[in-house]
């Protein structure tokens, strides 16, 4: 018996659930845990008619028991802990966690007696996607990782630009 | 109401085709920076950790760990050293492990 | 042998009941001995109801030398009162039942035994009345005998009050009961009921019109017909649960039935206005007894308003049924006198059912108040099953019994064109139009019954704590079975109700009822049809299909239970639930013309000079529009008129014997004259 090689399957099945389940139709549930807004007004724009959100299948709803995804904003105050963990356990699964902006992702604030700083330290994210705010192609791209319609670049990236012109690498 | 209707179908579908094909728009986005390691030096890379609002830089002995994560794409690191740093393109970021996003660059460049 | 041999059995069945609830019933072994006997009379009555509802009318019988009040005990048992006497057997059944896990045998409880037996065979006497002597000395018993019954705890000075209004108003009811029987007595010459209808024709037009007025009005009063009503929210929630079943279930009934049987057998006037006004009082209070059902949060104030509804609409039925036969629609007209009867068997079995539910949830909670209820479906998983098919009955949701007699009256009413006057096809569509409005807050109204206690989680340690065992059950649930076998028997029911209506009306329905394969058309075979028994099957099936989907596609891994989702406030508490007022604030804003609520609220902050904040108190209350400016100037009224009275009776015996000799002389003179 391999334990690694069981949960690495346990894993596949688990993303090809999700892929086939959400790939095509989402629901989403935004959760503000202390953010400026400024990731609130970039997610709000995903609805507009320039980026629409609608016509990959995704959508927003506000109840946590019809959601699939829960997307998490902002530093994760200490105030805020019962309540994300209450939005969480309310989702039915499988459901996936995705952690947006500088501040869930533990860049802007510290850990203080007052803020987590880290949205990971409270809930169990799945996807992070950075920026500050990340615009709405971004969290368009995020999303697709999520649900597994597209490839994640980051681990490709080295962010070292030695070549002659700019430009990031890959 | 037919007016606007009548405007709105001369001035074509706006709406992107992101992720099917690349977005115009996108290039105009602040992204994250690209670092050239040659011209990095320790004091350059302690003036950019020193000047890094979000606390993304940090130097350990010859290597700079940028966390890619934490960047709000407000470029004082540019502003410190330009030549150092060049804007990345990069906005596709999102990541499934946190520790794929934290990036280590080598320090190549001569001089303290 | 005929129904009325059986009666007599009943009758002696109670009376022994009587004798042995007040002799024994302080002791347990006495309470279960004069319910079993009470259940047997029960049963006795039930059957010979249903018999004589086909039997047709027995002839009238003195039963020997008996006299009462002066005069011969006249009996004849009708087929109209079939129904009523059949629905009188099943409630006495059930309140048998419900009786002995209800009571604790105390002091009592013997006198309000022999009350409850009493009242029962009260009104078999009264449906079983032949005489105008034997039924007005039947009706006066059974109001004293129901006095009785709602001051079982005399101790709470709001049980005199609730037993004051019921009996005062009952009194004036009875005198003008009185003074329709005496005047038909007076022109026809008789006594005898059968005698007063086939010599109604001596009876000239205006006194017509007098008896059956004052006749409408006095078992208006004894129905609930609005604005005679007021007695109805004021003596239910303080009488023990089962008077208010039988207060609800039996005695507003008779009520309705002194009214058909003035309007179709003992004074049938001639033209569409008494009908009219019998229909237009009849939607009247369907309308103002829902709406103000709908701002109680006591369950029995609440159900005691939605009785008047029903009696609204029962009486609704009947005012038609008189519009359509004096235009000659007769199959239309004993097609609704059909209607109503159903809808008294109907109404008299659920609104039964629901109050011994409210009983049984105020003994194990301890509280009458909605809002101090919930997740009682939990805890009282019986009763809350019990519970759920009265609500559905009452409802008039298909396939229960309410759904086929609302139906059945809807169908009589939309065809009010065939009466050929526009003014009166006009005013038929309003009273229907009404009733729609009333069915409508009617489910709304039943949703908040049922949901508010029975749903979600207790919102104090009171339902919490409530608990099923020792409750009550045989006896809800024998009118439960009753509400489903009236609404799956329909064909049945309405076969024995169409003879019934011959006997009554002249006119044979037949197959304008019932034309074969279990369907009911409305008198007409160009309207509409519907079959109950089909439509049960539908619906039972079409419930089927998601619930075996369900079963075949549910995941096999097992499912984890989270607390309910409350927005994610961190201190939820069961208290910040929809409440009973909440949930029909919407009718109160919209129809606040008729509640003219007042409306004061009190903040901390109000008085504290720095403005801090605390509690907010909050209190609104729905005006008595009717004991505020009808009967309170009436009372003022007859109190100055005995003010200006009093004078006479000033103890100064000098006086007396001036009045002795005034009217002496008076007599003399008269006498020489």
């Amino acid at each position: 018996m391999n334990p690694g090689r069981d949960e690495a399957e346990a894993a596949r099945r688990l993303r090809d659930t999700i892929s086939t389940q959400f790939g095509r139709s989402l629901h989403i549930r935004t959760l503000d845990t202390g953010s400026c807004a400024v990731c609130e007004q970039e997610i709000r724009l995903l609805t507009a008619p320039h980026y629409d959100l609608h016509r990959l299948g995704f959508f927003f709803t506000p109840a946590p028991r019809h959601a699939d995804l829960l997307l998490v904003t902002g530093p994760m105050i200490r105030a805020f802990d019962v309540a994300a963990r209450k939005t969480y356990e309310a989702m039915p699964g499988p459901k996936v966690v995705v952690a947006t902006g500088a501040c869930a992702l533990g860049g802007v604030y510290p850990k203080d007696p007052f803020v987590h700083g880290n949205a990971g330290e409270v809930l169990p994210v799945d996807v992070w996607i950075p920026g500050c705010p990340p615009s709405p192609l971004a969290l368009l791209h995020g999303l697709g990782v999520a649900v597994g319609r597209l490839a994640e670049m980051t681990p490709g990236l080295t962010f070292i630009a030695d070549s002659a012109a700019g430009g990031g690498e890959a | 109401m037919p007016l606007w209707f009548a405007r709105g179908l001369r001035r074509g579908v706006v709406t992107t085709r992101y992720p099917a094909r690349p977005d115009e728009s996108a290039a105009w986005l602040p992204t994250p920076p690209a670092f050239r390691s040659r011209q990095l030096t320790r004091d350059v890379a302690d003036r950019m950790v020193a000047v890094c609002p979000a606390t993304a830089l940090r130097r350990r002995d010859d290597t700079l760990i940028f966390d890619v994560g934490a960047c709000t794409a407000c470029g004082r690191c540019a502003e410190t050293a330009p030549d150092a740093v060049a804007p990345s393109g990069e906005f596709e970021l999102a990541a499934t492990a946190r520790s794929a996003l934290i990036k280590e660059i080598p320090i190549r460049g001569g001089g303290r | 042998m005929n129904p009325l041999d059986i009666l007599y059995g009943a009758a002696g069945a109670w009376l022994a009941a009587a004798v042995a609830g007040l002799l024994a019933g302080s002791w347990r072994p006495g309470l279960r001995a004069c319910c079993g006997l009470s259940a047997l009379a029960g049963a006795a009555a039930a059957a010979a109801g249903g018999w004589s509802l086909v039997y047709g009318n027995t002839p009238v019988v003195a039963p020997g030398p008996a006299t009462i009040a002066g005069g011969p005990l006249q009996l004849q048992m009708t087929s109209l009162a079939g129904v009523f006497v059949a629905l009188l057997g099943i409630v006495a059944v059930a309140l048998a039942l419900y009786v002995p896990r209800y009571h604790e045998p105390s002091r009592g409880t013997g006198v309000y035994l022999a009350a409850c037996n009493l009242a029962l065979l009260a009104c078999l006497a009264v449906l079983a009345a032949g005489g105008m002597v034997t039924f007005l000395v039947a009706w006066e018993t059974m109001s004293l005998a129901c006095y009785l019954i709602i001051l079982r705890h005399p101790r709470s000075g709001e049980t005199a009050r609730g037993a004051f209004w019921f009996l005062a108003l009952s009194e004036i009811g009875f005198l003008l009961i009185v003074a329709a029987f005496v005047i038909l007595s007076a022109k026809t010459h008789a006594t005898e009921l059968d005698m007063m209808a086939a010599r109604g024709h001596l009876v000239p037009g205006g006194w017509r019109a007098a008896a059956y007025l004052l006749a409408l009005a006095g078992f208006g009063f004894k129905a609930g017909l609005v604005p005679l009503h007021v007695w109805l929210p004021e003596a239910h929630p303080v009488a023990p649960a089962d008077g208010s079943a039988f207060l609800s279930g039996v005695v507003v009934k008779l009520g309705a039935y002194g009214i058909v049987l003035f309007a179709f057998r003992l004074v049938p006037v001639a033209g569409p206005w008494p009908g009219l006004v019998t229909m237009g009082a009849g939607a009247a209070s369907a309308a103002i007894g829902i709406l103000y059902a709908l701002a109680e949060r006591d369950i029995k104030r609440f159900l005691a308003y939605s009785t008047i509804e029903n009696t609204g609409i029962i009486v609704t039925a009947f005012g038609a049924a008189m519009v359509f036969r004096a235009y000659h629609q007769l199959a239309l007209s004993a097609f609704l006198l059909i209607a109503g009867l159903y809808h008294v068997a109907n109404h008299g079995c659920y609104k039964t059912l629901l109050f011994l539910e409210a009983g049984v949830v105020e003994h194990a909670t301890g509280t009458r108040d909605m809002d101090r209820l919930g997740g009682l479906v939990h805890r009282l998983p019986r009763s809350a099953v019990i519970a759920f098919v009265g609500t559905l009955g009452i409802a008039a949701l298909p396939p229960l019994n309410g759904f086929v007699s609302e139906w059945l009256i809807f169908q009589g009413l939309f065809q009010g064109f065939r009466t050929g006057s526009h003014l009166t096809a006009i005013l038929i569509v309003l009273a229907a139009a009404t009733l729609g409005l009333t069915g409508g807050l009617a489910i709304y109204a039943f949703v908040r019954g049922f949901g508010i206690p029975f749903l979600g989680m207790p919102r104090t340690r009171q339902a919490a704590a409530a608990r099923e065992t020792g409750q009550p059950v045989a006896g809800p649930a024998l009118l439960a079975v009753a509400c489903v076998a009236l609404a799956v028997g329909a064909p049945v029911m309405l076969a024995a109700l169409s003879r019934t209506a011959r006997t009554v009306t002249g006119t044979s329905l037949g197959p304008l009822l019932l034309p074969g394969k279990l369907t009911v058309i409305p008198a007409h075979a160009d309207f509409s049809a519907f079959s109950p028994t089909y439509l049960t099957i539908f619906l039972v099936a079409a419930c089927a299909v998601p619930v075996l989907v369900y079963l075949a596609g549910r995941p096999r891994a097992g499912s984890v239970s989270v607390p309910v989702w409350d927005g994610g406030m961190v201190s939820f508490r069961p208290r910040m639930q929809y409440s009973a007022m909440t949930f029909s604030a919407p009718t109160r804003v919209t129809f606040d013309a008729l509640y003219r609520p007042s409306v004061s609220v009190r903040r901390a902050s109000d008085d504290d000079p720095a403005g801090r904040s605390g509690p907010v108190h909050y209190e609104a209350q729905v005006t008595p529009v009717f004991e505020r400016y009808l009967y309170r100037p009436v009372v003022r009224a007859v109190e100055w008129l005995a003010d200006v009275i009093r004078p006479l009776q000033s103890g100064d015996v000098n006086l007396y014997l001036l009045y002795v000799f005034l009217v002496i002389l008076l007599a003399y003179l008269l006498g020489a004259v």
